[in-house]
């Protein structure tokens, strides 16, 4: 399959592949099942430079051009079997040390990246509330000025890696009657008074990357380490959601192209009436689909690399990609499971778990009636 | 003719209400009460007053009691302008 990389971008990726098959491809059945995270191989992760690769060299980071990051994001989706600390590692960097390198001060970005880079420090994102999810700006956490702080209170839904994060990006609004432009983005240390992790999230996939709801309850948070100006965390918000939509789903492309090369094998392999079950047109339209799914993707989300490189707006086209990328994977899952009959709804296959893992995509970052409805407006509808 | 309100109409005839016509978009016309702005598209229009009067919009001025409406908002830039 010709991946029409550049030079820098195959290294990157082949080198990410090579890493994730050492060090990322444990039991994925019994983390799943147990539902545990990879300490270990967000360590790993964070040696190899994965959380360092977008953060400009300046502020310490590798500095890496976005095609390349979402090359190694490719890589590691191809070559590791964990899914769900994928999912965490992204989360944290698009939803979390990328806000802070867009809108955080020095002082904030000399205190919190380091750690973040070097993977001490994890890093979620609570926006979502348990009545506002798709209208995320109707929250209703309110923080209350008092001098040099604010006292944040409220509940934050469904914040991935909530359980072991050190730093929080979240959003509160200062004033309800604002509307959206109360709304402002804070930095909480995940340690402070008052942060609570309140229950654990049991989910349908990515089981290994934790989620929680979060409940903070007269959090002091320093005015220092307010994210951006006052009222304007719809724009730290929309910001980290054009990273996160752009480029969460590029490990989905790897899992996607593994899970198309083991059926490819599967078909040709398999016999069944006295042939190879690839010589069954309805085997073979089948891999067909999956194909084009695939090469329809890639495109898409490389497409978000060029335009954020070259500083221009990707909201429509972040979207096109999250919709586009998370609808096919969650096909190819299904269809992997198909083609491989009872086989595939069997767990030491992984392809069911593969489709759990998928179904998650058309929900986070905004689901896929969101994504529309974000091309619509792109479109002057 | 109130200048700063006519470009404002512009900047939201333009961005946001593409083909309507402008005799529809009254100095009256509630933009974000109406449904006309959503959050990000109010974010946008708060980002070209800054930019374009050269004002700082806080907080508490962007609310629907200051920047709903057209004349309110031009009300406001004038006000922030010393005019």
């Amino acid at each position: 399959m010709d991946l029409d990389f550049s030079d820098e971008q195959r290294a990157w990726h082949d080198a990410a592949v090579e890493f994730a098959r050492r060090h990322l491809a444990g039991d994925a059945i019994a983390a799943d099942r147990d539902e545990t995270f990879d300490h270990a191989g967000w360590k790993r992760a964070a040696e190899f430079g994965v959380l360092a690769m977008p953060v400009k060299k300046e502020l310490g980071g590798l500095g890496l051009a976005i095609g390349e990051v979402i090359a190694v994001m490719e890589g590691l989706g191809y070559g590791a079997n964990d899914q769900g600390l994928l999912f965490s590692l992204n989360a944290h960097l698009w939803t979390n040390t990328m806000p802070l390198v867009q809108w955080g001060t020095p002082e904030q970005q000399r205190r919190w990246l380091p750690g973040l880079m070097d993977g001490s420090l994890i890093g979620a994102n609570g926006a979502s509330e348990p009545d506002s999810g798709s209208d995320v700006f109707a929250m209703r956490t309110r923080a209350t000025r008092q001098g040099d702080v604010y006292v944040l209170n409220g509940t934050k839904m469904f914040v991935t890696n909530a359980p072991v994060a050190d730093l929080l990006v979240t959003y509160a609004t200062i004033d309800p009657a604002l509307g959206s432009m109360g709304v402002t983005g804070f930095l909480v240390d995940g340690h402070a008074k008052g942060v609570t992790v309140s229950r654990k999230l049991a989910k349908m996939g990515l089981r290994t990357s934790p989620m929680a709801e979060v409940v903070f309850e007269d959090v002091r948070v320093p005015v220092a380490d307010r994210l951006g100006r006052e009222g304007r965390g719809v724009a730290v918000f929309e910001s980290s959601m054009e990273w996160e939509r752009g480029c969460i789903l590029a490990s989905c492309l790897g899992a996607m192209r593994r899970q198309l090369e083991r059926c490819i094998a599967h078909a040709r392999q398999r016999k069944q009436f006295g042939q190879a079950i690839g010589k069954f047109q309805s085997v073979a339209n089948k891999l067909v689909d999956m194909r084009l799914r695939l090469d329809t993707c890639r495109p898409l989300v490389y497409r978000i690399a060029r335009l954020k490189e070259a500083g221009k707006d990707a909201t429509v086209e972040a979207a096109l990609a999250k919709l586009h990328v998370s609808e096919s994977c969650v096909k190819n899952a299904l269809d992997a499971v198909q083609l491989f009959g009872g086989y595939g709804y069997m767990t030491e296959y992984e392809l069911e778990r593969a489709l759990r893992d998928a179904v998650g995509g058309t929900l986070y970052s905004g689901t896929s009636e969101i994504q529309r409805n974000l091309i619509a407006r792109g479109l002057g509808l | 003719m109130d200048d700063i309100a006519e470009e404002l109409r512009r900047f939201l005839l333009a961005e946001f209400l593409p083909g309507e016509s402008a005799a529809n978009l009254r100095d009256d016309t509630p933009l974000r009460t109406g449904g006309i702005l959503d959050s990000v598209s109010t974010l946008k229009l708060v980002s070209f007053v800054e930019q374009r009067f050269a004002i700082e919009v806080e907080a508490h001025e962007a609310g629907v009691e200051h920047f709903d409406r057209i004349a309110d908002i031009a009300a406001l830039i004038r006000r922030k302008q010393g005019r």
